[in-house]
Parts: structure tokens; sequence; C-alpha cells
């Protein structure tokens, strides 16, 4: 299967701060992958890297076979950063629409109504994004996210906040796209969401790879344990 | 699936300017503006009694010549000429004399007294005029009987006809004019945008939305798509003063003062094309300025902070307007004629007032083309820099060392 990202020997330092060491590792088209880490062990900063908000200290960062660039790529992105907000002053239906059409919708608004009835919104449509609850304004930026069929969804935590019925849908609408061949990286902290949606994943710990593989893989390496033990295993020293 | 480069930036244009024009504060600003300027117009109009300093620019040993056409005053008095008003005229060519006041044989009737001087200075709001009926009264009180001074200066107008060095009649306000009208559409533009401008850039990182937009659209697209907005916003800014002013003329245009301002307006085809040139970098140099200190701030508050001192550095010699009025300026207004921050209003200042070879326009108006595109690109650059650093971040060139 054609490799969607391949990133090869990328470091990546703060002033003198080593955040990523070496870290190389491939996702596949059409395969949801889970990028797993404990916190501040440099998912985002790697996936921010490869969407060219950060340029590497060394190493590289592909994309479809190429560094990333929105002015010519030709490759649809979707991604829900860890840090995500929205206009607030704008209403709901205004913002999905503006996000259409930078993305290239016919007809966002129609996309933005459909959207809206599937996560339950549509009374929301003219509502100011200020008024939304913190999960309604989630399933918002999930929608901007998703909106394009994107060949490559990278989701940072995407169900941080969401009550279990929201995480559901989010998990089903992940479902849904990845049968239509969209490629996910997933970052998470719920191992439960690793094992029932991930085809392969990654440890990173100490800004190297700590385990790679397929889910099973990973599970043999550490004797057939849980990714919830494996997870309490690798990272859980670092609290103490 | 991809948007055109052009798309994405009129999508973003599209958006920004409705969004902003959906804003009560937008349209209370509109309204504003005819107000303040009416405000200003009144002050400026107070202001005229501000003859005091325009009648020490002559000083006791100013040559005065009058011409008594009208045989008002008496033969003896040591002031006057024969020969009417070319000996006068001259007079004032030669710089036999200073002052030359013309008094018709019709004066009786017209109660208006002519008067030549060489003088590039501009006489805005008959200041200059107020100032020379002060001088005549004060000479010809100290020269004959008061009884007579105050049947002369009882009731009468003053013709201000300045002349240039050689002797040609001086058009100095009429080319003023437009050019000083593009200096208040500028002013108010900074006043009015700056923090407006600052608002659209910092707003995706407040709000934490740079992530999701940048991957959706470059910040080269994202950035001029915003310029363009604020541009669109200003035009109709513009409009909502310019329109009712141009009204209000035309609907006056009979009136004494207003036929005689626009009789006087000077509009030279090169001076007009240099003077919108100069205007439009201009705008667009503060425009890069204000949506760099956007890009470099966190949020709003902070990017506030740095603001204050771009407005003050550029209406910065707006303060020292008298220094900018004399032919031959001062280094400190050489000085703010080129520096990056005051140089697009001192050079429409200077340029309004005829101080500025062609040469110096040219170097100026070059010198704010290149300002301007730098700070448009050096503001693309750090905005994706700084994106997502949600800490007050310079540019590398900045903050390199050694």
């Amino acid at each position: 299967m054609k490799n969607i990202v391949e990133i090869k020997h990328f470091r990546m330092n703060f002033g003198n701060k080593t955040v990523i060491r070496d870290l190389s590792f491939e996702v596949k088209a059409g395969e949801i992958f889970g990028f797993l880490g404990s916190n501040g062990s440099g998912k985002t900063t790697t996936l921010r890297a490869l969407l060219g908000l950060y340029t590497p200290t060394s190493g590289e960062l592909l994309i479809d076979g190429k560094p990333y660039d929105p002015e010519h790529s030709n490759i649809t992105i979707g991604y829900l950063p860890e840090e995500r907000g929205l206009y607030r002053k704008e209403t709901v239906l205004d913002t999905l629409i503006y996000f259409g059409k930078l993305k290239g919708l016919d007809d966002p608004a129609e996309w933005a109504m459909k959207y809206l009835k599937r996560v339950g919104l549509v009374d929301k449509a003219k509502e100011k994004l200020e008024k939304l609850s913190g999960g309604q304004q989630q399933k918002i930026q999930l929608g901007i996210t998703i909106m394009d069929n994107p060949k490559l969804l990278i989701l940072d935590e995407p169900t941080k906040g969401f009550d279990p019925i929201n995480r559901r849908l989010l998990m089903d609408i992940i479902s849904e796209l990845h049968k239509k061949g969209t490629a996910v990286i997933l970052i998470t902290h719920y191992m439960d969401e690793v094992e029932r949606l991930c085809d392969r994943a990654i440890l990173l710990k100490n800004g190297v790879a700590h385990a790679y593989g397929t889910i099973s893989e990973i599970k043999k390496q550490f004797g057939n344990k849980s990714l919830d033990q494996i997870f309490v295993e690798v990272y859980g020293g670092e609290n103490e | 699936m991809n948007k055109s480069k052009s798309s994405a930036t009129f999508v973003v244009t599209r958006f920004e300017f409705l969004r902003q024009v959906k804003k009560p504060s937008f349209w209370a600003s509109i309204i504003l503006i005819p107000v303040m300027l009416a405000a200003i117009g009144f002050i400026a109009f107070l202001m005229n009694s501000d003859t005091v300093s325009k009648v020490n620019q002559y000083d006791e040993e100013s040559v005065i010549a009058v011409s008594d056409e009208a045989n008002l005053l008496p033969a003896e008095a040591p002031f006057l000429i024969d020969g009417g008003r070319e000996a006068g005229l001259n007079m004032v060519k030669n710089h036999e004399a200073d002052l030359f006041f013309f008094i018709p044989a019709d004066f009786n009737e017209s109660k208006n007294i002519e008067f030549y001087h060489i003088s590039e200075g501009i006489d805005i709001f008959g200041s200059e005029s107020n100032a020379i009926k002060v001088i005549l009264n004060q000479y010809l009180s100290q020269n004959i009987d008061p009884a007579v001074v105050t049947a002369i200066t009882g009731q009468f107008s003053v013709q201000n006809n300045p002349l240039t060095e050689t002797g040609e009649p001086s058009n100095a306000l009429g080319r003023a004019i437009v050019p000083l009208a593009f200096l208040v559409i500028f002013f108010l533009f900074i006043c009015l945008f700056g923090n407006r401008l600052l608002m659209t850039v910092v707003e995706e990182k407040e709000n934490r939305i740079s992530e999701m937009i940048l991957t959706s659209v470059s910040a080269k697209h994202l950035i001029i798509g915003k310029i363009l907005a604020m541009c669109l916003l200003g035009l109709i800014q513009i409009a909502s003063f310019v329109l009712p002013a141009i009204t209000l003329i035309i609907i006056f245009r009979d009136n004494a003062i207003i036929s005689q301002v626009l009789s006087i307006i000077s509009l030279e085809p090169l001076s007009l094309i240099l003077t919108i040139v100069q205007f439009s970098f201009s705008i667009l140099f503060i425009i890069g300025l204000c949506t760099f200190i956007g890009a470099i701030s966190p949020t709003a508050r902070e990017a506030s902070q740095f603001i204050a001192p771009v407005i003050v550095g550029s209406v910065f010699p707006l303060y020292f307007i008298q220094a900018f009025l004399v032919p031959n300026p001062n280094v400190m207004v050489e000085f703010l004629t080129y520096f990056p921050l005051s140089a697009p209003i001192a050079l429409m200042l200077r340029s309004a007032f005829g101080t500025l070879t062609t040469t110096q326009l040219l170097i100026g108006i070059s010198e704010i083309i290149i300002l301007s595109l730098l700070a448009i690109r050096i503001t693309i650059r750090t905005f994706v820099k700084n994106a997502i650093n949600f800490n007050l971040v310079l540019p590398t060139f900045l903050t390199k060392r050694g």
C-alpha cells in the first residue's frame, strides 16, 4: 500500500531543548494510524512540522511524497488540532460556509445543513458560535475538518471533552471516512479508541519511536498485554 | 477540489469584509467621521483669529508701499507711491517693498483693498488676510491721522494676492488642496483602521483558529485577503465623508468661499498621479505595519500596546506642521521626511506645501513603495512562523545575534 505520510529522521529542537531526537515512520493510504505518547512527548510538534507549521531542525516530513504546502498540495487534508477555536462572533452556518469555500466545496451551505442535521445542531445554524457549548463547538470544528472528504485526516485528541454519546458519533464518522479510503492519524489517550479503530500505531517516548507496528505486533512486543497496560508500563514512570 | 489561489484570497476578503460591515462599531465610525470633520473644521475656523503670529512675520523694518487711487490718504503720507498698481507690483517683484497695498479708485463702492507680497505660504483659513488688515491698520495709525484711518478701515475687505519669487501670482493654496485632502484621508485611515487591522490578524491566534485555517489556506492568501478586505472597508469609510462633502460643495457651489476655493484648485496630472501613488503605498505601508504587529502579538491586548507608538510615530510630523511650511526645511523636517514611520505624512505635507524637489519626492515615494512591500512580506512570513506561538515572538531577523 502507498505511503501517504513519510517521516524520516525527524529532529526538532526548541532552543537548547530537543523535543524529537530521531523519529521515522510511515502512514499508509487508507489506514487508521494511532500516534501515541504521554503529554509533552512531541506528538503535536510532529504533526505541526508535518503540516509545515514548524520548520524541522533536520529530517524529512512528507505528505504524498513532498513537504506539505496548502498552496501547492494536490491532496486534501483535514486537521483537527489540539489547540482549536473558532470565530466566536460568527454564526455556525457562516463559519461552515466560509471554511467550505476555502476548501473548495461546490455547495458549502447544503453540506453545512446536512452535517448540522447529522450532529443534531441544525437548530443552532444561525446562532453565534460563542453561544454554543464546548462540545457543540467541537462538533463544528470536526465538521470543518472533514467537510472536503480529506485523503488524510489528522485528529489531535478529537474526543477530548466529548461525552460518551458524542464520542461514539465521532468514532462513527471516522469509520465512515476510513471506509471511503481516508487515511487517519489519531492522537488520543483513550486506548480503547486505538484498539477499536487503529490498524497500526507508534508509541513515542524520549523523542524516538518506542514501539511501532500493527496493534497486534505492539501487543506481542509487550507480552500480549492490553494497550492500556502497555501505556502505563511505558509512560507510568514519567510522572513519578 | 483545490481552490485556485486568487479564489482563496477572494473568499477570505469577502468573509472579512462582511463580518466587519456587520459590526455596529463600523457603522458608528462611519457616522462619526463627518461629525468629527465638521468639528475639526469648526476648531480650525476658530483658530482663524490666530493673527498675531502672522503679523509677527513682518517686522518694523518691512517696507510698505501703498497706492491710493481713491485719494483717501493724505498726500504727504510717506508710504504713498505714484504709478498705481503696476509700480507697486514692480517694487514687490524687485524686493523694494515687502508689502504693497492698492486702494482702487472705486474703493468707496467695493470696500476692497488689494494686497501684494511674496509668499509661498498658505492662507488656508484666511488668517493671513486677517493679519494683513491688522498690519494695515497699525501702519496707517502710526503715520496718519487716526480719524482718517478709522474712516478708511471701518469697513473694508482685503484681496490677498501672494506672488512667487519671480513675481508671478502664487497658487500655493490651490496646489496644496488636493494633497492635503489625501493627507486628511490618510490620517483618518490610521486612526480608524489601525486597531481594526490588528484585531483581524490577532483574532486567529487569540481564538486558536490559526492551525485549522492554515491547513485550508496559505498564510499569504489569508493575509492578502484580509488586507484587501480592509482596503474595501477603508474605501467605504473614505466615501462616507468624501461623498457628503462633494454633495455639499455641489449644493453650495455658488457660495462665495466655495466658488473661490474651487476656482483656485490646481490639478496637474503628474502631481495628481504622484499623490495617488504616494497615498496608496502609504496606506499599504501602514496596513503592513499594523498587520505585522498583529502577527507578532499573541493577543489583542498585547498588540494594542504596540499600535500606539506606531500611530504616534506616523502622525508625528503633524505636531511640527509649522516647520513643514517653510521653503527651506530644517534638519528635523528632513529626518522626518525619510524616517520610515513618519515618512508617509511628512512627504504628503512637503509635497502639499511644495517644499520638495521632484527628485526628493521620487526618492520618498520609492522609499514608501519599498517599505510597504517589505512590511507585507515580513508580515506574511511572521504570521506563518508565529501562527501557533501563543507568546510574543519577534521575527528571526530582529532577534538574531552576531
